[in-house]
């Protein structure tokens, strides 16, 4: 899978190349702002871009509105947007785009070579990808009043949680240990306690979910 | 001492002058109405006591409140020589001929004040050239006319001998004279009432008001001039013939008609010599007037109702920023002596307080502009502490926004620092010993390399972090105090300093901080611009202040108003009650010195 890293950092755009190419990644390029990772997709057309966020000049959101740009026109590119906080906000704002091949993670995840690559290659496959952070910021907000998520059990919510992340039935089945019938069981559950139309997309799921949690 | 001296000459000058003039009147009276052979009616009588004793009071009263304007002077002369013209009605030889010399002479008086009013100068070429004009006929011309036996016998019927001067009988070309002195007269008049109006219309609200009197009069003279020449056209007369008849038939019309004109003149003198005075009782309003605290910016219009002058404006002096600011404390520049403003100083126990700056005609009466400064003194100096106070509450807002601006500016960039640094090099430490982590089982050589890669990683980003935090606050300051703090900044200066701490004990932890910042940004800008050679750092205590001098030997130039640096420096220092200051002058290097209050 050939990948493009997008990061002013130096530090960091080395570390991830050699991460990825040890994972058996092609890093076919790097950019350290927003205009020369378009120039860089533009001349390489590779399967993902992972974009930081903060980058020159502004340092606050270029990497969201680059991977907008880049969603614009190459619609089947993977983008995998890193930050360094948990800003459900940003993660929102990304997948309500649509969730095909995008992913949202924080820069600590890096660390862990099999997380790293199996967010990048879901990403490259067309999956989405939400840092369990993030998920877990979404759902642990707090709203007063009647809140439906007060009525899910602690395993429903896991579910929720693995369902925000971008993971499939069978995904959540694997992490469980369960069967997939039962994960199946479990959605049905959630998606009625929380109101939400049932679907068997995986990527309108993560959709409804996540519009349904930043919206409480 | 001689204020007073010159104040009781002036007074002795009035009584005399005054005594003097009421007998001289009165003689004049007596001359006029006791002469058996050619009666006075009491109208003339009336007209030359009037027109003289009026000239003389008012001049009285110009010189006594204006010693340094002529007018007054000439206001006398000027009235002096009317009773002199009137001797002319003696029967005594000599004394006829002296009046009869002189009896056009007051004109010309008249015509020097109306050209100098109100100042008492004869500014322009052209209001030189028609007082020359003025002098010509009433007084050259008049002579002349008497040389050529003007004074006939036959007309002036039981006139006594001419005992001066008469050097021939030309009686013909002696009316001739006399019609030329009417039209110069005649004209110097018309072109002196245009000088006036002229005036006027340049003048400020101020000298408006004074002339305003005078014009009026003027206006009226002419209108009667024009009268009276209109009614000769009309008549279908020729200018000439109608003249000699009329001077022949009623010798002595058109003088009454003059003399009821200029006594008006003297009139509308008083007139506007009295709207001075007027003004003069303003001052006491005034001081009525202040007795209540005025509100903020209503002494300015008390002030300018005092002086008569709407576009009076006021600008306090602060003496410790050096600059004039006004009732609401924002900053305003004097005017320059042109485009007809002044400006008037008022101090008080010998302190500046504030300028007035009005009306440049308002400079002809020094002394009533002085007397409302004075009254209003005590007013402007509590104003002056209001706008002295104000324009200090702006500056510490001002002051205040800054320092709120430098902390959050402060505070970004020690994120940015963070974020740039420390973080993304602990993140590639993360990533590196995940790299070993993964080569663990399969290569532990390749492991054991980037577990050392990620410990030397560390290294770093902790020295980063090290560097970081003293740029946030100096640890060594808290630790071991401000010379060891100052001698570890002045190692790393590239120009050499040196350093003078004299301190028995310990200074304030804020005074401490705001020093070594001081004296970090001093070193800073010297290395960055200066171009010096030397530097020496002092650090004393006196007096319960802390005292830090930075000096170097560099190019000078430096300015507190420009770059944030040394702003945010004196915002620091001033913030703690103390007081910044910089002495740049260009080639001879720099001082920069607070002062610290450490009680």
């Amino acid at each position: 899978m050939r990948v493009v890293i997008a990061d002013d950092s130096v530090i960091l755009r080395e570390g991830l190349t050699r991460l990825l190419t040890e994972a058996g990644f092609e890093v076919i390029g790097q950019a350290a702002d927003a205009v020369e990772l378009l120039a860089q997709v533009d001349a390489h057309h590779p399967d993902v871009a992972i974009i930081d966020i903060r980058m020159p000049p502004t340092h606050t959101d270029e990497g969201l509105r680059a991977a907008r740009e880049l969603r614009a026109r190459y619609p089947r590119l993977g983008l995998l947007v890193l930050s360094q906080h948990v800003r459900a906000g940003y993660a929102v704002e990304l997948l309500s785009h649509g969730t095909q091949g995008i992913g949202y993670l924080l820069k600590d995840r890096v660390s862990d070579l099999t997380e790293l690559a199996d967010a990048v290659r879901r990403v490259g496959e067309g999956g989405s990808v939400l840092d369990p952070s993030v998920v877990a910021q979404l759902v642990k907000r707090r709203r007063p009043g009647e809140d439906p998520v007060e009525d899910l059990t602690d395993r429903e919510i896991e579910v929720l949680g693995l369902m925000a992340e971008g993971r499939s039935n069978k995904a959540i089945a694997d992490r469980l240990f369960v069967t997939e019938h039962t994960v199946e069981k479990h959605v049905q559950n959630i998606l009625a306690k929380l109101h939400i139309p049932a679907t068997a997309d995986d990527h309108r799921r993560v959709l409804a979910v996540l519009t349904f949690l930043n919206s409480r | 001492m001689t204020r007073t001296l010159f104040r009781n000459i002036s007074i002795i000058r009035s009584i005399l002058l005054s005594t003097a003039a009421l007998a001289a009147g009165v003689a004049v009276a007596r001359v006029m109405l006791t002469n058996s052979v050619r009666h006075a009616t009491w109208v003339e009588v009336a007209l030359v006591l009037a027109l003289g004793w009026s000239f003389i009071a008012s001049g009285l009263i110009a010189w006594r409140y204006r010693p340094e304007n002529r007018i007054g002077p000439v206001m006398i002369l000027t009235g002096v020589l009317r009773f002199v013209g009137a001797l002319r009605w003696s029967q005594d030889p000599f004394l006829f001929t002296v009046g009869h010399t002189l009896e056009a002479a007051y004109l010309a008086g008249v015509a020097f004040i109306l050209l100098a009013f109100p100042s008492g100068r004869l500014e322009s070429t052209s209001g030189r050239w028609l007082f020359a004009a003025a002098v010509f006929p009433s007084v050259v011309l008049n002579v002349t006319w008497l040389a050529l036996g003007g004074h006939d016998p036959q007309v002036c019927v039981g006139c006594p001998r001419n005992v001066l001067i008469e050097l021939t009988q030309l009686p013909a070309i002696a009316y001739a004279v006399e019609i030329v002195q009417y039209i110069l007269g005649a004209l110097v008049a018309v072109f002196s009432f245009a000088v006036l109006l002229r005036r006027w219309r340049a003048a400020g609200p101020r000298l408006r008001f004074v002339i305003a009197p005078v014009l009026w009069v003027g206006a009226g003279a002419f209108g009667v001039f024009l009268l009276w020449l209109t009614n000769l056209f009309r008549a279908g007369v020729p200018l000439g013939a109608h003249l000699i008849h009329l001077l022949l038939r009623h010798g002595s019309a058109p003088d009454l008609l003059l003399d009821v004109v200029v006594a008006l003149v003297a009139f509308a003198f008083l007139l506007g010599l009295l709207r001075t005075r007027l003004a003069h009782s303003a001052v006491a309003d005034l001081v009525i007037e202040l007795g209540t605290t005025p509100a903020p910016g209503e002494l300015r219009a008390a002030l300018g109702r005092a002086l008569r002058d709407p576009s009076l404006e006021v600008a306090y002096w602060l003496a410790d920023a050096g600059r004039y600011v006004d009732s609401r404390g924002q900053p305003v520049r004097l005017p320059d002596q042109k485009d007809g403003r002044s400006v008037t100083l008022v101090q008080r126990d010998g302190r500046m307080i504030a300028a007035l700056v009005h009306d440049s005609a308002l400079d002809e009466d020094q002394q009533l502009i002085e007397s409302v400064g004075a009254a209003a003194a005590l007013a402007l100096e509590n104003e002056q502490l209001q706008a002295e106070l104000r324009a200090r509450l702006d500056e510490l807002a001002a002051s205040r926004a800054r320092i709120v601006e430098a902390a959050q500016a402060e505070r970004q960039r020690i994120e940015r620092d963070l974020h740039d640094g420390t973080q993304q090099r602990l993140v590639s430490l993360a990533m590196t010993l995940g790299l070993a982590e993964a080569k663990f089982a399969a290569d532990p050589g390749a492991a054991q390399a980037y577990v050392r890669e990620a410990r030397s990683g560390l290294s770093e980003a902790l020295q980063e972090l090290r560097e970081l935090s003293r740029g946030i606050h100096p640890a060594i300051l808290t630790e071991r105090g401000l010379r060891e703090a100052l001698g570890e900044l002045i190692d790393r200066t590239r120009v050499p300093v040196a350093l003078d701490v004299s301190l028995s004990e310990r200074l304030p932890e804020r005074v401490e901080t705001a020093a070594y910042y001081l004296v970090s940004e001093a070193l800073t800008n010297i290395t960055k611009y200066a171009e010096a050679t030397s530097v020496s750092v002092r650090v004393a205590r006196i007096n319960g202040r802390a005292l830090i001098q930075v000096r170097d030997d560099g190019k000078g130039g430096a300015e507190l108003s420009r770059g944030t640096g040394l702003r945010g420096l004196r915002d620091r220092v001033e913030a703690l009650g103390g007081r910044l200051t910089l002495a740049s002058p260009p080639g001879q290097g720099t001082v920069l010195k607070a002062e610290i209050p450490c009680e």
